[in-house]
């Protein structure tokens, strides 16, 4: 297959990006997706959010408990009042969307982030049909990896470990190609501009690494 | 509904470009991480520099859009990012590029997705027992 030129792939990537905002009305973000399965399968029925984003929603809830036992319900009431004017009357509340980034649009129901992760798998699908036929491979299709690491027990360890830093990763930074680095670092959020860097430094010196050793 | 379908529809388109562009080849990803090829580096300042163009263009044309959602440095953040561009180079997977690579026949890409599952699982349980804020109740 041919792959597309520079200038196609970022026009698709960032075409994607945006309709996924204009039309599903959140940011494209995949590791989301799994982490948001992985919560219910742990937890059962309900699914929260991004863990860094609970932490910070624990922590206001213990401070506001605190204000409360100290100052009493209405100095909680007042101060939440002065916060939603302050923000232009955002519709939910203050804790709201400190609880979860997306509080403004009901978050989806876990069927369809898995129906997102499988219409990934049907998009490449669809792409090689198009190309002109599926070919299966043991491995990744790939002379690189191959060479790296073969097509035995080894290989399989590899993409296993691999994966495992994939899923620690992405769930301990809150984020991954898509989410940080497409959508966070053209926004020039800081947490993205970071965990972009890091992932892409690592990338680079891990495959310098292999470059060099095998 | 058209959220529904919309949700899927791209899930779909953004597994066929991601293929098209070789996001999904291992050997691609190794070039881009290696400066042997730089189509896929300059793809992604190409859509990182549009979509900054493009959030700009949609605060202004649709000012009653909900906030985008800030994604603020945490203690997380670096170490997280790290270890995730290591498993990236090592499987030329990021979460997405293991289902569009299952997709087009990768088998191999079947271990990577069990490896992020479990991965997320994980840590998630390592925050639970580790880094999660108290928030003072006695009930434990």
């Amino acid at each position: 297959m041919t792959y597309w030129p520079a200038w196609l792939s970022g026009l698709a990537l960032a075409l994607v990006a945006l309709t996924h905002w204009l039309t599903v009305r959140r940011m494209l973000a995949v590791s989301g997706r799994f982490t948001q399965l992985v919560n219910r399968l742990r937890e059962g029925p309900p699914a929260e959010g991004d863990e860094g984003a609970m932490s910070e929603a624990e922590l206001l809830a213990a401070v506001q408990a605190m204000a409360l036992a100290e100052f009493g319900e209405e100095a909680i009431d007042a101060a939440t009042a002065a916060e939603a004017e302050a923000e232009g009357g955002a519709p939910d509340g203050h804790t709201e969307s400190a609880a979860a980034p997306f509080a403004q649009v009901s978050p989806q129901p876990l069927w369809l982030h898995a129906g997102f992760l499988g219409a990934l798998f049907v998009g490449g699908l669809l792409s090689m049909l198009v190309a002109g036929g599926l070919s299966l491979d043991w491995s990744l299709a790939s002379a690189g990896f191959t060479a790296s690491f073969g097509d035995g027990a080894v290989s399989y360890t590899v993409l296993l470990l691999g994966g495992v830093l994939i899923g620690w990763g992405t769930r301990m930074s809150g984020g991954c190609t898509s989410g940080h680095g497409l959508c966070g670092v053209s926004r020039a959020q800081p947490g993205s501009l970071v965990a972009t860097c890091a992932f892409f430094g690592t990338g680079i010196v891990v495959s310098l690494l292999l470059e060099a050793l095998l | 509904m058209k959220q529904t379908g919309m949700t899927l529809l791209l899930g779909v388109v953004f597994g066929f470009c991601l293929s098209r562009i070789g996001f999904t080849s291992w050997d691609e990803v190794h070039a881009m991480f290696t400066f042997g090829d730089l189509r896929l580096t300059i793809a992604f300042g190409i859509a990182v520099a549009l979509l900054s163009v493009g959030w700009v263009a949609v605060r202004r044309l649709r000012p009653n859009d909900p906030a985008f959602a800030p994604r603020p440095i945490h203690r997380g953040t670096l170490v997280g990012g790290a270890l995730f561009g290591a498993g990236w180079a090592l499987t030329g997977a990021c979460p997405s590029i293991a289902l569009v690579q299952l997709g087009e026949g990768k088998l191999g890409a079947l271990v990577t997705l069990v490896g992020i599952f479990v991965g997320n699982a994980l840590y998630a349980a390592v925050h639970e027992r580790f880094f999660r804020f108290s928030v003072g109740s006695c009930e434990g």
